[in-house]
């Protein structure tokens, strides 16, 4: 590591050393921006164009033409009109209680299914590949796949619940068994993932720190609290991060599955906003919606982040 | 405190390797035990044994008279230092003393009492609040023997400690270690594969082999009579001078390569054994400080040997020299390059600062024959009674 990063420092360093140093460091310099300008063209085009368009159009009180859309100035107003909805309300609620519910049983589960998996002395492989199959499984056919299990005529998951005697409840139907579902879909699609992540880091720790710990007399539960988990807190923080970010940008799996619905049960902040602009047409609001998500998320991402680093910092 | 007995102990692997045989050791009350050995001989396993690390597979392990085979490092009430610290990197200074403690639902007035008289003991009271990763080695190390030591346990285990220190400060830590085992006075096994530690920490050395006890006895007699070759070899550095030779007719003289060396009749008397040699083959062994090189006026034993290299130490000489006798080497006791070396009969002697040698030289070398050592060739074993 420390070679690496030297390495990297040295050479334009010493470069200029050699010869004529201002020549060198120019022409150093034009053949960078040769390099990367290309990339930087499609980046912006692709990335920072949007995000900047979609922001002005936040505070525009953009109308529908024949030619596209017209931003017709500077308003406050779509978001004074967000803010207030109480569909947003409601997609906000409803995402963040599903990002809290979804990442919290897949950090347990995870977590339980790493620490099996790292006691495994056979077939470790092959549990972990078939492990990841749900996790290589693209979002839509995962959602189509629970889509034929909550079914209600024919639906596997509806067969159970009949056979043990609570009816044809109509999952799907209904908001809260609909949102339980989706959540059951998540997990199983995204615990594998928390798993392999945690398995990483509990395969780094060292072993010595276990024996000296039961000649300490720690063992068992003791064990894992006071030693794996604060051990594990900067991969455990890095796995809630991804999956916060993830979770709260959650669009695919509702909008194929239950699209948005019943009623508005399912409506994410991300289907929100899909909904606001492409079926309502309301670009301006539309955009208020997605932009505070982003602000929102970007808030997560920094807290997350934040933790991970400071758990970092108290290691060294 | 107590004492800590191994009755024909093995140990032998899920795949058949068979690490320790029959070791039977007996470590006294407040004794600095060192385990010695090349890498592979058995001797961590040992130790991981008396620790609970590792399951024992027949014999008997008795700790203060108890037998505790089956029981836990926890209720063996052992406190082990590891190579590698094995510290906690969450834990500050004094978390990772007190850890044992804490466990043990100590008051927390007491704990901290405790923390803080090991953290005395060690040179550790700055440093309490930090964490392992702001330490220097010493300072973990250090950290690694409050752990220890803050437990006031039954036996201190110690598994190669000062392996991972630079030179200067593991001499340095070698004399700290034996000085805090002998305040506390608690019955201590320390393994290491370094033959000096072993020398000047150890109350007494037990000396390993491929899982086979060799000899433990103290230091100075380990080094003064080897019971056999391994042991002669393994013991002392520069390492000892083994050669094959043939005892003349009457045990009067010994045959070294093509030199005769006169043995005095006080020798042989000595070692009554010898006489049975008589005319056949035999392992000698001389330290490089029985080597002086004298004026050719001197009487006494002689042997003559062509100087290849000479390294000043400031206080002596070392000298490499060949003479044309066949080098014994004792498997494991040398590392492979010093093996190599030792093939074509080059022996060292040690000699002092201000010698005139220099490489090419044939040189004289007086022998203190009295201090020669004799192994039988097929066994390995010392000619003594």
């Amino acid at each position: 590591m420390t070679t690496t990063s030297s390495d990297t420092e040295q050479v334009p360093v010493a470069a200029p050393l050699v010869g004529r140093p201002d020549v060198n460091r120019k022409r150093m310099a034009r053949l960078g921006w040769g390099f990367t300008t290309p990339s930087l063209i499609v980046i912006g085009l692709v990335t920072i164009f949007p995000i900047v368009y979609s922001v002005v159009l936040s505070f525009s009180a953009a109308t529908v033409t024949g030619n596209g859309v017209a931003l017709n100035g500077f308003t406050g107003s779509n978001y004074s009109l967000v803010l207030s909805s109480s569909k947003w309300h409601y997609a906000l609620g409803f995402t963040i209680i599903y990002t809290l519910v979804t990442v919290l049983v897949e950090l347990v589960f995870g977590t339980l299914i790493a620490l099996v998996l790292e006691r495994l002395t056979a077939g470790r492989g092959l549990m972990m590949a078939l492990l990841l199959i749900p996790w290589s499984m693209i979002t839509v056919i995962n959602a189509e796949l629970w889509g034929y299990i909550y079914q209600g005529t024919y639906g596997v998951a509806d067969a159970i619940l009949n056979a043990v005697g609570l009816g044809h409840p109509n999952i799907l139907g209904q908001s809260t068994p609909a949102i339980i579902g989706l959540m059951i879909a998540d997990i199983w699609k995204t615990t594998p993932f928390v798993a392999i992540l945690v398995l990483a880091g509990l395969v780094m720790l060292p072993g010595d720190i276990y024996e000296a710990a039961e000649v300490d007399g720690s063992s068992g539960w003791s064990t894992f609290w006071r030693i794996t988990v604060p051990l594990l807190r900067p991969t455990l923080a890095l796995a809630v991060m991804f999956r916060v970010l993830q979770a709260f940008g959650l669009f695919d799996l509702p909008y194929v599955l239950t699209n948005g619905g019943p009623g508005t049960a399912t409506t994410s902040l991300a289907i929100l906003g899909y909904n606001v602009i492409f079926k309502n047409l309301s670009f301006g609001p539309g955009a208020a919606v997605a932009t505070t998500s982003a602000l929102l998320v970007l808030l997560g991402c920094l807290l997350s982040l934040r933790t991970f680093r400071v758990q970092v910092g108290k290691e060294d | 405190m107590s004492d800590v007995s191994m009755d024909k102990v093995n140990k032998v692997y899920e795949n058949g390797f068979h690490a320790v045989k029959d070791m039977s050791l007996d470590i006294a009350d407040g004794e600095f035990m060192v385990l010695v050995g090349p890498s592979g001989c058995g001797k961590t396993t040992a130790l991981r044994m008396v620790a609970g690390l590792e399951d024992i597979t027949s014999g008997i392990l008795r700790i203060g008279g108890k037998e505790v085979n089956d029981e836990t490092p926890k209720e063996r009430d052992i406190a082990m230092v590891f190579q590698n610290y094995a510290l906690y990197p969450h834990m500050t200074v004094a978390q990772n003393i007190g850890f044992a403690l804490k466990l043990r639902k100590l008051p927390k007035n007491e704990l901290d009492a405790k923390v803080k008289e090991a953290a005395g003991i060690l040179g550790l009271t700055d440093w309490l609040d930090r964490k392992p990763g702001q330490l220097s080695g010493g300072q973990r190390q250090r950290v690694a023997m409050g752990r220890a030591i803050v437990r006031q346990p039954s036996v201190f285990l110690m598994d190669e400690p000062l392996s991972n220190l630079d030179a200067k400060l593991r001499v340095q830590m070698r004399a700290e270690v034996a000085r805090i085992q002998r305040q506390i006075g608690v019955s201590t096994i320390y393994v290491t594969h370094d033959q000096v530690e072993a020398m000047t920490m150890g109350d007494r050395v037990t000396v390993m082999r491929d899982g086979t006890l060799q000899q433990v006895d103290t230091p100075q007699n380990l080094y003064d009579s080897p019971d056999n070759i391994f042991v002669a070899a393994f013991i002392g550095s520069p390492a000892q001078n083994l050669y094959d030779a043939t005892v003349g007719e009457g045990a009067r003289s010994i045959k070294l390569g093509s030199q005769d060396v006169e043995l005095p009749e006080s020798v042989v008397l000595k070692r009554p054994g010898l006489r049975a040699y008589a005319g056949k083959e035999v392992v000698v062994g001389m330290r490089p400080e029985h080597l002086r090189a004298e004026s050719s006026t001197s009487t006494g034993p002689k042997i003559v040997g062509e100087v290849d290299l000479v390294e000043s130490l400031g206080s002596e000489l070392v000298v490499h020299f060949t003479i044309d006798a066949h080098r014994v080497i004792a498997e494991g006791a040398v590392d492979k390059d010093e093996a190599a070396a030792l093939q074509s009969g080059e022996g060292v002697a040690r000699v002092e600062a201000k010698t005139p040698v220099k490489p090419g030289d044939r040189v004289t070398f007086s022998v203190d024959i009295e201090d020669m050592q004799f192994f039988d060739p097929k066994t390995g074993l010392a000619v003594r009674g």
